[in-house]
């Protein structure tokens, strides 16, 4: 005999495919029909939309547009009614046909459900610091990726966009940077399915991406070790953690969310044109002797020449469709939902498309079983063709002097042969011809299944995973531009990779309450897997490009590669909760992790942390106080681990390699380290969360010491270890090594206020402030002289990490006095060069730099610290407004004490440079004689005329090194950035009642309206994955402006 | 039942996770062998071995600085612009300490370093009780061989440098000093003498044996003989020289290739002359692979018509040095207005030269037709070239013998000296002088990345005499038309300073400085 149950169970299996089979619960019919009025307790207005159950049964019905509902029931049942942002209220039927029921709004977020791993709590019971951001107020900014729309909403948390290109990457830190092996990129949950942090996705393509932003019901943001410890070994740099949304109970509803936008580039660069390029060379000619161009012998009759960056750059558009459909029964909840996003970069060659779909369910199966799952298909598809080709670049490069096309219709380039005038590919051509696309294809998947054995004590199962597979097709055909063929025939790639992460786990959850107390105990097991392949392959010479497919190229040109990576770990975990009069918060953490990337002897490690809370404002002597409504005082301490390293870098990998004596050799790819151990982060936190004057005031301040030890870091090592941290063919890979301590300390702080709240007109204002202090503590046995290169940054013991290290920048020698008062470079023997207008001399119009040792010579030691790229202080601020039925939102976020590296002036200042150049280059150093008839030679005749100018002059010599790195092109790139406004309105009830449509708001929004800043680059917000050199501006895709126009629709029934 | 249903569940699940396997968490590579499991056999072993003679790790030392250092410093031809201002510094002999070249040549170098050390290590610290003793010790003394090259180039180049047995090391310890001169010299010629001890006399083609260790540790005895010499050499090293450079020339058996022309082509890689060669293989792709094919004149000598960006033009000064009848050995090195190569582009009818400007034909050894080479592209020829020729072996031998005088009529001399000349086409001699020595080589092994080295062993005990060459040069281009050499008359394409005694020793890169300023410390004995 099949019971019940098993049919269900057997009817589960046919969710996936028939979703919306078992919505059709018919409501039973019985006894007599009441009927009422469901309005807010504030101001009488009817609540649409409220959920009416009859206790007890699964007997329910929703309230329509004028609030009315009607229920069978009898007398002395229980009717209950819940809806969104109201408290929930039970009403027992009496003699009455006819009830109204008043609702009353939920004040503020107190009593919101707050994810906290492996659970859920009621926000005013947290111990730990966690900071949550609702669906809706992330939707605010019509991101492309909901990591884009963290910025500035969440206290304590530092986001920065990596590349604007659609879909691009975004770098997250949680309290700080504690980490220098990688990203210190948190750990992302979404709906229990764990992404493993990303170190450098590459191609500023982020792995995200594919998580459509309108699915998000909330994100909680876990920052304290008391708040992450829970989720163990991938936790140490915080937890962010998606909900996605859900059904519920309530008749079905059809919604729709779109926006339609266009993005511009907000500013361009000042690059010079034909007129100013040609007067320009014509100057550097007479200097140079050589290098005169007929073409610009006459630069007035010349036109502007070619605009590069208008030609690249281009207005585009951006849409984004979603449809949701969700309701449900007390049996069954189900959401169902599509989406689609299509976003043109605004650089040619850049795209970005996002398919998705997405079906939660849950289902009661019984009185003590509840399974449920979450899905989501996505399908990406991204055009990287700009960055992969470096476009952006070429087109500030690019002089205006070369067309985009030829008359005979061929692309422009360079034509030039002089060797010194460097060839650069046609950006637009690049952008246009050449083709890279990825796409992938990605499921997140969860299914759970919760027993409740008793009322108290329940075992929640889940298995869930990340399916990733994606394929990147690339095709480039040998073009020529000019003199310059680029170098590799036509070539096709293509390269098909799959990475599948599957997590197993099971927990225990027992829940007991005695009078005014309260135990919660967790005890749980988790298994993580994952697994990689990738295969990549190419041919070259193909017959045309109109088939592009591997096997129409030349089979004796044919590569191959391929890989297969996995990894795992498993861990074991516990958690108590322990409210005492609802005064007294404890929470206790304890994990234990063990990893593959630590050898056999050292893979299991430690978590563990301890929490708590004061509810001040429930003690005795604040009773009284009504000014008061929360005050509740956190304290917490833990330690973390982190394991987010390579596998298997505790021992030596040999690579195959071809060589011609024995047809293949083995290869030392990396150094091994045979000692590596897990990195441990010692957290400490305390936090004061309040709420006054009947709520209109809230704050939220946390204070946090973390302390790393045994950095796990990619050394770079000198030159001569063989081994490179960065790019350098045939070098080893760095060794993983334990380094050091880092030290982070910092507070962040939030404060809401409703600053007038009438029937009419409201207006609240949200302000998040962070700041954070980092410092290197120890570098191993170095001592103080240890530290780590990378690039121009140096990373010492009592600085921040990756802060920027070279010469001081002194001016340029412009009079004889100068050459007295400043050293001069050193030749290799240590000698003072010569003072001479020649080969080998330093002359007028050279930079000069500051001689901090006083030896008299300016050689390496003569650099110093010239500041860090992590911002001070990281702010948001808010402001929303609404009237009747407009609202208005105003967004603020920023950035203050960062400094970047602007290193596009560097060479587009630089009148050696051969390629373009900024309109700066026409203030090159001029020098002229004091007596015109004397010696041009004789230093003490010469002198420039524009002392003040920072731009070599036009001397054909690099003897004095002027591209050193100096504090000439670091800037401060504070900002302040107007990154959102959105006007939005609702239409009135009943207009829309009429046309059976529960809600229907239209909004206007402009993303990155202005920015105020003292940076000359196109973007003072400058990301990075690699926190040890962080802070190079070297052309990035730029942010753009965007404006967009959007509805929202909510349909029932 | 509903009882049994609830304890069913976690019970299956209970199963599952006692299910996992305790060797959940061993997960070792599937894509690449680890160092523990392998160098188990002869066969692994010489597989490790096979790596250091071409690939990644010979790249940036062979693609960014061989002949930079060897031919362009030292005035024997250079690109011109093409290769930016670090090209031009190393030219005009005026480096700065961030010159990308100098940086990337003591990259490559300790990259190469890396490789052969933890070689080394591996062998001694995985390869079994199994493997005959004396096939561990050969594939150590390969190692230690190609150490003792990468370490002499480095102190003749540098001066005194750090030295690293075991990277590993670093990890603790990451700073270090430099080395003195002569124990630098001291390492190397240890590692070379084993490497004489333990390397067979003979192996397969393009593995180096005993004579090739020989060869090599007779130029290193060479040079250090001339150290702080003030006009003489040490005779105790001379001697040493003499001993293993005679030994290579007498008993070894090898014998001069008998066709110069022919010994560049790749169909003769690995000739019995060559005792050392880059083991270089075609379709290796960018960054394991020989570059050099690119200093063709034109994209029709290059496998798939692409690359050959920069053509590498002798300076008047080295044609002026070739007597008239030195025809042989100047076609093989450097092509002028009217040659005819018919193996280069042969399916086209062979290549014409027709430029007026002359330009580098060594190490241009056509396309991937001409090689029977489907795989080679512009960033991998298949070309072997030699680091040691027994013609270089043979030229130390006469220098050796010459020692501290600058002259020698010593028969033993003079027979490997007209060995040499007789095999180029040209008259042998009866008398040698050291300024005929000096070009002798100059010629012989042009474009093949030595002259600067000779001028540093000169340096080391004639200052005086090496300066005076380098500042001597007329570095300018010129034009070849109808026999007749026309020097370019502006002069070198950039101006060349006159070198310095400092020029001898190059400057640390800026970048290793920054890393480790106690480089920049008076350097410490290692012995």
């Amino acid at each position: 005999m099949y019971s019940t149950k098993t049919i269900r169970l057997r009817l589960m299996l046919l969710w996936g495919i028939f979703p919306l089979l078992l919505l059709s619960v018919p409501a039973f019919s019985q006894t007599e029909k009441i009927s009422g009025t469901i309005i807010n307790q504030r101001n009488s207005a009817p609540v649409p939309g409220a959920t009416i159950t009859l206790k007890g049964t699964e007997r329910f019905t929703v309230a329509d547009e004028a609030g009315k509902f009607s229920i069978d029931a009898s007398a002395g049942q229980v009717l209950i009614v819940t809806i969104i942002g109201y408290t929930k209220q039970e009403i027992v039927i009496g003699k009455r046909k006819s009830i109204v029921v008043k609702l009353s709004e939920v004040a503020l977020q107190l009593d919101d459900v707050v994810v906290i791993g492996y659970g859920r709590a009621k926000r005013k019971d947290l111990t730990g610091g966690i900071s949550s951001v609702s669906g809706s107020e992330l939707r605010k900014t019509s991101p492309t990726t909901f990591d884009q729309a963290l910025q500035g909403k969440v206290g304590g948390v530092a986001v920065q966009q990596i590349s604007g290109q659609p879909g691009g990457g975004v770098s997250i830190q949680i309290h700080g940077t504690s980490s220098i092996s990688s990203s210190n990129s948190p750990l992302y949950v979404i709906d229990g399915v764990i992404i493993p942090p990303t170190n450098n996705p590459g191609n500023g393509s982020n792995p995200l991406n594919a998580i459509n932003p309108s699915e998000i019901e909330s994100i909680d943001v876990l920052k304290d070790a008391s708040a992450t410890a829970i989720y163990g070994s991938q936790a140490t740099n915080g937890v962010i953690v998606i909900t996605t949304k859900r059904g519920s109970v309530a008749a079905p509803q059809i919604s729709y969310d779109g926006y339609y936008g266009v993005q511009k580039l907000p500013k361009k660069l000042p690059t010079v044109n034909l007129q100013q390029l040609a007067s320009f060379i014509n100057d550097r000619a007479a200097v140079w002797t050589f290098d005169e161009r007929p073409e610009f012998a006459n630069p007035k009759y010349l036109g502007t020449g070619t605009d590069w960056q208008k030609e690249l750059f281009r207005t585009a558009p951006m849409q984004n469709h979603s449809l949701t459909i969700n309701g449900g029964d007390a049996r069954t909840q189900y959401l169902f939902s599509l989406g689609y996003f299509d976003q043109e970069g605004i650089a040619l060659g850049s795209d970005f498309k996002r398919y998705s779909v997405r079906l939660n369910l849950d289902n009661k199966t019984t009185d003590w079983l509840k399974v449920g799952t979450s899905l989501q298909l996505a399908n990406v598809v991204e055009n990287v063709n700009s960055s992969s080709a470096s476009v952006i670049s070429s087109a500030l490069w690019l002089t205006p002097n070369v067309p985009v096309k030829n008359v005979d219709g061929t692309w422009g380039g360079v034509t030039n042969n002089d060797g010194w005038v460097q060839p650069v590919v046609n950006p637009v051509a690049m952008a246009l011809i050449n083709k890279n696309m990825n796409y992938r294809y990605q499921i997140f998947g969860n299914a759970y299944a919760e027993i409740n054995f008793t009322k108290n004590l329940s075992l929640r199962n889940e298995v869930s995973g990340n399916f990733d597979f994606s394929s990147n097709e690339a095709f480039r055909p040998q073009t020529t531009f000019g003199k310059y063929t680029t170098p590799d025939p036509t070539i096709s790639l293509y390269s098909s990779g799959q990475n599948i992460y599957t997590v197993i786990r099971n927990y225990l959850t027992y829940n007991k309450s005695f009078g005014k107390n309260n135990l919660n105990v967790l005890l749980g097991h988790e298994s993580n897997m994952s697994k990689s392949a990738n295969v990549f392959a190419s041919r070259s010479d193909f017959p045309s490009s109109n088939v592009q497919s591997i096997s129409s190229g030349d089979p004796s040109t044919a590569r191959n590669n391929g890989a297969y990576g996995d990894g795992a770990s498993r861990s074991f975990f516990g958690r108590i909760n322990y409210n005492w009069l609802d005064k007294y918060l404890f929470t206790a953490n304890l994990r234990n992790d063990g990893s593959d990337k630590f050898p056999a002897n050292d893979r299991w490690a430690f978590t563990y942390s301890g929490a708590f809370a004061w509810k001040i404002n429930n003690e005795q002597f604040l009773q009284n106080v009504t000014a008061i409504n929360e005050l509740k005082l956190r304290l917490g301490y833990g330690l973390t681990n982190n394991q987010n390293i390579p596998s298997n870098r505790y021992v030596t990998q040999l690579t195959t390699v071809a060589t011609g004596l024995s047809g293949t050799a083995q290869y030392q790819s990396n150094l091994a380290n045979p000692n590596i151990k897990w990195e441990q982060t010692k957290n400490t936190n305390i936090g004061l969360d309040g709420a006054f004057f009947n709520w209109r005031l809230n704050f939220s301040v946390d204070v946090y010491d973390r302390h790393t030890d045994r950095l796990l870091l990619n050394l770079p090592l000198p030159a001569y270890s063989g081994t490179t941290a960065g790019w350098s063919p045939g070098a080893m890979q760095a060794p993983i090594v334990n380094v050091g301590s880092m030290s982070n300390k910092g507070i962040d702080i939030r404060v809401g206020t409703t600053n007038i709240s009438n029937k009419n007109f409201s207006w609240k204002t949200d302000i998040t402030v962070s700041h954070n202090i980092n410092k290197v503590l120890y570098l191993g046995a170095g001592g103080a002289d240890a530290s780590i290169v990378s690039r121009n940054s140096k990373t010492v013991v009592g600085q921040p990490i990756g802060s920027f290290f070279g010469y001081i920048y002194d001016g340029i020698f412009a009079t004889a006095d100068d050459f007295k008062s400043h050293a001069l470079p050193a030749d290799q023997a240590g000698n003072p060069r010569p003072i001479a207008n020649a080969q080998g001399g330093i002359w007028y119009g050279d930079r000069m730099y500051k001689d901090l040792n006083g030896d008299g010579i300016i050689d390496t030691r003569d650099q110093t610290f010239l500041g860090s790229p992590q911002p001070k202080f990281q702010f948001g601020f808010n402001n929303s407004f609404n009237y009747k039925g407009f609202d208005l939102n105003i967004f603020f976020s920023g950035n203050v004490g960062s400094k970047v590296y602007n290193e596009l002036p560097v060479n587009q200042l630089n009148p050696l440079n051969n390629t373009n150049y900024f309109t700066g280059i026409l203030n090159y150093a001029k020098t002229a004689l004091i007596d015109p008839a004397g010696d041009k030679n004789d230093f003490n005749n010469v002198y420039v005329t524009n002392p003040n100018t920072t731009v070599m002059g036009l001397r054909n010599d690099v003897t004095n090194e002027n591209l050193r790195f100096t504090n000439l092109f670091l800037e401060d790139a504070s900002f302040i950035r107007c990154k959102n406004i959105t006007i939005g309105y609702n239409l009135p009830q009943n207009i829309l009642a009429k046309a059976h449509i529960y809600s229907l708001r239209l909004y206007a929004n402009v993303s990155n309206a202005f920015t105020i800043t003292k940076y000359t680059g196109m973007d003072p917000e400058v990301g990075s994955w690699n926190p040890l050199e962080a802070g190079y501006d070297g052309g990035y895709y730029p942010q753009s402006r965007v404006f967009t126009f959007g509805v929202n629709v909510k349909l029932t029934k | 039942m509903k009882s049994i249903n609830k304890l069913f569940i976690p019970l299956l699940l209970l199963v599952a996770v006692a299910g996992c396997k305790k060797n959940y968490l061993d997960r070792p590579s599937k894509s690449q062998i680890a160092s523990n499991n392998f160098y188990k056999t002869t066969k692994e072993i010489r597989l490790a071995t096979a790596s250091l003679y071409a690939g990644p790790a010979n790249f940036q030392w062979h693609h960014e600085s061989l002949l930079q250092f060897g031919d362009v410093l030292s005035g024997n031809g250079t690109t011109g612009q093409y290769n930016g201002s670090d090209n031009n510094e190393l030219f005009a002999v005026n480096l700065s300490a961030s010159n990308g070249i100098v940086n990337r040549g003591w990259t490559g170098l300790y990259i190469l370093i890396g490789q052969c050390n933890s070689t080394i290590l591996g062998i001694q610290q995985y390869a079994p009780a199994t493997v005959p003793e004396t096939d561990k010790n050969a594939a150590i003394a390969e190692a230690r061989f190609i150490r003792g090259y990468a370490y002499f180039n480095l102190v003749l180049h540098w001066g005194a440098v750090p030295i690293i047995e075991d990277n590993s090391k670093l990890i603790e310890q990451p700073l270090l000093n430099r080395i003195i001169v002569p124990d630098v010299y001291k390492f190397v010629t240890n590692d070379l003498t084993y490497a004489v001890e333990n390397l067979p006399a003979t192996d397969v083609a393009g593995r180096v044996t005993t004579w090739s260790a020989q060869g090599m540790l007779s130029k290193v005895y060479l040079t250090m003989a001339g150290l702080g010499g003030n006009g003489t050499r040490n005779q105790a090293y001379l001697d040493s020289a003499k001993k293993y450079a005679g030994n290579v020339c007498k008993n070894s058996g090898k014998t001069l290739f008998p066709n110069y022309y022919d010994l560049f082509k790749a169909q003769n890689n690995d000739v019995p002359e060559v005792l050392f060669a880059f083991q270089w293989q075609a379709g290796v792709g960018f960054g394991g692979g020989n570059t050099w094919n690119n200093y063709a004149p034109n994209v029709s000598l290059m496998p798939k018509k692409v690359g050959a960006w920069a053509s590498l033009h002798p300076t008047i000064d080295l044609f002026l040095l070739y007597s008239e009848n030195d025809t042989i050995r100047r076609k093989a090195t450097f092509m002028v207005n009217g040659d005819y190569f018919p193996e280069l582009d042969a399916a086209n009818g062979g290549y014409n030269y027709k430029s007026t400007a002359p330009t580098l034909k060594k190490h241009v050894i056509g396309n991937d037709v001409d090689n029977s080479s489907p795989l080679m592209d512009l960033w991998s020829s298949p070309e072997h070239d030699a680091v040691l020729r027994l013609a270089d072996v043979y030229l130390i031998y006469a220098e050796a013998i010459m020692g501290s005088n600058t002259t020698t009529s010593d028969p033993d001399a003079l027979l490997y000296y007209n060995k040499v000349r007789t095999r180029a086409g040209v008259d042998p001699v009866s008398t040698i002088t050291l300024d005929e020595l000096i070009n002798e080589r100059r010629i012989e092994l042009a474009f093949e990345g030595q002259y600067w080295g000779d001028m540093v062993r000169l340096f080391y005990w004639k200052p005086a005499k090496a300066l005076s060459i380098i500042n001597a040069q007329n570095r300018a281009f010129f034009d070849y038309a109808n026999g007749v050499a026309t020097p370019d008359p502006n002069g070198p394409v950039v101006t060349v300073l006159p070198a310095t005694a400092s020029s001898f020793t190059l400057q640390m890169p800026a970048a290793e400085l920054t890393a480790n300023p106690k480089l920049a410390d008076a350097p410490v004995k290692y012995y």
